[in-house]
């Protein structure tokens, strides 16, 4: 038995020798180069394609021209539909509720992550399992749209906001993070005198801040790309349509060039003269909502990062 | 002794009956504020508190025409706002309640005050009820005494009674006596707002289901006269129009939901394929740049659809810039390979993201266990089979199983943004046919019966992965 495995030990070493200078491994160094560069081409290139678009000459652009190099540079699309109206305020809408409902996003998953692991607090395993649930089993789209028509939140920028308060995800990363800081910290702070506010003021919100820049970027992006609670709960009043939605608008329009006279836009002699037309219109509206996140991922990557590998560690 | 058992025992009917009288607040159908039929139904007192503008909506013509005054609104809306002010304040004698005798002290007198502005509320809202009763159009506007009205007297006379009460039997608190609570409460109360946030917006729309045993259209009320038991939910199985639409739906969900569960190893294999580049530039510009599309909504996708596939989009213009096409065509209006392109998209969109989890997995595996296939004479791919894919094996299963729960749950974005009248057919999923069935066509009870069957259906499936894990792993999922 046991030479019997020796041996084969022993062919299998040399044929693994053999095979690491084989030409089948360069080939698949080749193939595998080849299709990971192609793939990531592929991710980026749709984007490097409207983003030429815009800025190159509006009349190339409308007979189909630019493909691959942009011609006659100019700024003027980004400028004259950002004098659009209902665009600018769907534009600080969607800012508006990014900033607001993230840092609210931020600050109660920090405080209810701290307080969850308190374990002094009265009933706090039924709690927490309560705020738990909730990310398994929800009522469904419709009871939850009736719910908030009836708590009035219809047709109003709180939507946006309240809803998104306690996100029980959050909750769990926050929980997870703050039980591996070391207790003596919290303990001499509290001998110290300080209460449950102060220490979290300015003990456990300081010290759990990469978890909390994580669930920033995740809460930014999220209020960034909202799409379906504006489609659902703004249904009569447009001055709430997040960026998103209007661009949707866009898409869905025919003649959006008229849409935009319709919403109110003033068609301009220098919109004229730059031959603003429909793809142009559709092109640019995406670039100016795709163009925060394209800037900001690559630097934000690591955070993100951080966050899907928090999740694999529950608690 | 016994005077202390019966005081603990009327404080904790205070509590509960403070707890109510929080909640009737935000149910409309015990809406005090709701005095006439010809009113905005689907209101609670705190809406009408709060929002005159959905206090009064609908009623322009009512103004108009001289039925209802403005002032009565006003009035009413006054009422309500003062109504919610006592409310609240009757709700922070309810947090006292947890205090010290000092505090609990402190919280009755508060819950007199509460009382005494909840009633003056009240009169307001009769004194709103009565002007409408003298309305010149009795037969449209249909003023009716709200039953809410009841509740909340009701309420807040029990409340005030067990206030006085409590206050005569409690003994008095000594003067140097600090205002204290124990820890275990504070904490509590420190967390009760955002506990009462997750019920809100989790919990009560499960409330919502009722909806499924009414005949309810957008404005009515629920009650007696429109309560049809289980007919939606026979309707939805005996209607021949609803079957095959619900099951066309339900096929295309598990078709879609179907390829993803069959080709779920594709991100781990990503994922190795990747590390097996030893250029770590390449790498991380690899990593970065295919991770990026995940977040983007799913909108800007369709963006990038429309620009690379329509008819004026990249692959026409390219076509005919170089003559092999006369003119552009557009691959997004057509049904075919639906499915697959959904999927192409999807995969897009989430490959590079989903592939970082196992990415982390592989940088995690044992250093020496390659070291030791390396002495057992393994090559690069046997290695990537005997050693990786076995280290990533827990994880993707992990995945597998949670994708499994959610197979009914393909989400109603994507779906939503690239249909149109050529594909509506096989794109419709059961998230997006909720969505057209109840806010598109208004049709709340039966979409909340597909909702219905859809969340249960999902929940049951997550347990029983679950379960699963928990026998084959040892380790539960959730």
């Amino acid at each position: 038995m046991f030479m019997l495995s020796e041996t084969r030990k022993t062919k299998k070493r040399k044929n693994g020798e053999l095979y690491r200078k084989s030409k089948l491994d360069i080939l698949f160094d080749i193939i595998n180069y080849t299709f990971f560069i192609s793939f990531t081409l592929l991710c980026l290139f749709p984007f490097y394609y409207i983003l030429i678009n815009t800025i190159s000459d509006n009349g190339l652009v409308r007979a189909g021209k630019i493909n691959f190099i942009p011609q006659g540079f100019h700024l003027k699309n980004y400028l004259s539909l950002f004098a659009v109206n209902d665009l600018s305020v769907s534009f600080w809408v969607t800012l508006g509720r990014t900033l607001l409902g993230t840092a609210l996003m931020v600050i109660s998953s920090g405080f209810v992550g701290y307080l969850v692991t308190k374990k002094q607090m009265w009933g706090r395993k039924i709690w927490y399992r309560m705020l738990i649930i909730s990310m398994y089993f929800n009522a469904g789209l419709i009871p939850w749209y009736m719910n908030m028509s009836t708590l009035g939140l219809t047709n109003r920028f709180a939507a946006y906001i309240i809803p998104s308060i306690v996100v029980p995800y959050n909750i769990i990363l926050v929980k997870t993070y703050i039980e591996s800081i070391p207790e003596e910290i919290e303990e001499s702070a509290r001998i110290d005198g300080a209460g449950y506010l102060v220490i979290f003021k300015s003990i456990i919100f300081p010290l759990s801040k990469p978890i909390l820049a994580t669930i920033a970027v995740f809460g930014a992006v999220g209020h960034w790309n909202s799409f379906t609670d504006s489609l659902i709960l703004m249904q009569s009043n447009p001055s709430l349509y997040t960026l998103q939605h209007r661009l949707y608008i866009y898409l869905n329009t025919s003649s959006n060039l008229k849409a935009l006279m319709q919403s109110g836009g003033v068609i301009t002699q220098s919109m004229i003269e730059s031959q603003l037309n429909s793809k142009v219109i559709s092109y640019t509206i995406s670039m100016i909502t795709a163009i925060p996140i394209l800037l900001v991922y690559p630097f934000m990557q690591r955070y993100f990062e951080k966050g899907i590998m928090m999740g694999a560690v529950k608690g | 002794m016994k005077s202390g058992r019966a005081a603990n025992i009327l404080i904790f009917i205070l509590r509960i009956a403070i707890l109510f009288l929080v909640v009737i607040m935000f149910v409309p159908a015990v809406n005090p504020a709701n005095i006439c039929e010809y009113m905005n139904k689907n209101l609670s007192l705190f809406t009408s508190a709060y929002s005159y503008s959905q206090l009064t909506e609908g009623l322009g013509r009512a103004f108009n025409k001289g039925w209802i005054f403005v002032s009565t609104m006003k009035l009413l809306n006054a009422s309500s706002i003062i109504t919610v002010i006592g409310a609240v304040i009757i709700g922070a004698c309810g947090c006292m309640s947890l205090g010290n005798l000092k505090f609990k002290r402190l919280g009755y007198k508060f819950a007199v005050a509460g009382c005494l502005i909840i009633a003056a509320g009240l009169t307001g809202i009769h004194q709103a009820y009565i002007q409408v009763s003298g309305t010149t159009n009795p037969e449209k506007i249909k003023p009716s005494f709200p039953n809410g009205f009841y509740f909340f007297f009701i309420c807040v006379a029990l409340i005030l009674m067990l206030a006085v009460l409590l206050q005569i039997i409690q003994p008095k608190a000594e003067k140097q006596m600090k205002y204290e609570m124990e820890t275990k409460y504070r904490l509590f109360l420190m967390i009760l707002p955002f506990l009462a946030l997750s019920f809100v917006f989790t919990y009560l729309p499960l409330w919502g289901w009722r909806y499924a045993f009414f005949d309810y259209k957008v404005g009515d009320t629920l009650g007696r006269e429109n309560f049809v038991a289980f007919k939606w939910f026979t309707f939805l199985f005996k209607n021949e129009a609803t079957v095959r639409d619900f099951f066309r739906v339900l096929r295309n969900t598990l078709i879609m939901s179907g390829i993803g569960l069959l080709m779920s190893w594709l991100p781990m294999a990503f994922a190795i394929f990747l590390s097996e580049i030893r250029n770590t530039k390449i790498k991380r510009f690899v990593q970065t740049f295919t991770t990026v599309p995940n977040f983007l909504s799913w909108v800007l996708v369709y963006a990038v659809a429309l620009a690379i596939f329509s008819t004026d989009g990249f692959i026409s213009s390219l076509m005919i810039n170089l003559g092999i096409w006369d003119s552009g065509r557009n691959y997004l209006m057509s049904d075919s390979l639906t499915y697959l392109k959904m999927w192409l998209w999807g995969t897009w969109k989430s490959l590079g993201w989903n592939s970082i989890i196992y990415i982390a997995g592989i940088s995690g595996i044992d250093q020496q266990l390659y070291e030791a296939a390396t002495v057992d004479g393994a090559g690069r791919f046997q290695k990537m089979w005997h050693v990786t894919v076995p280290g990533l094996m827990s994880t993707y299963f992990v995945l597998l199983l949670l994708s499994i729960a959610n197979i009914l749950s393909n989400g109603m974005d994507q779906y939503l943004v690239f249909e149109n009248a050529n594909n509506t057919k096989s794109i419709t999923v059961l998230d997006l046919y909720v969505y057209k069935l109840g806010i598109d066509k208004g049709l709340i009870p039966i979409s909340t019966v597909v909702g219905m069957f859809k969340s249960l259906v999902s929940v049951t499936l997550l347990l029983t992965a679950n379960k699963l894990s928990k026998l084959i792993r040892g380790e539960s999922i959730i």
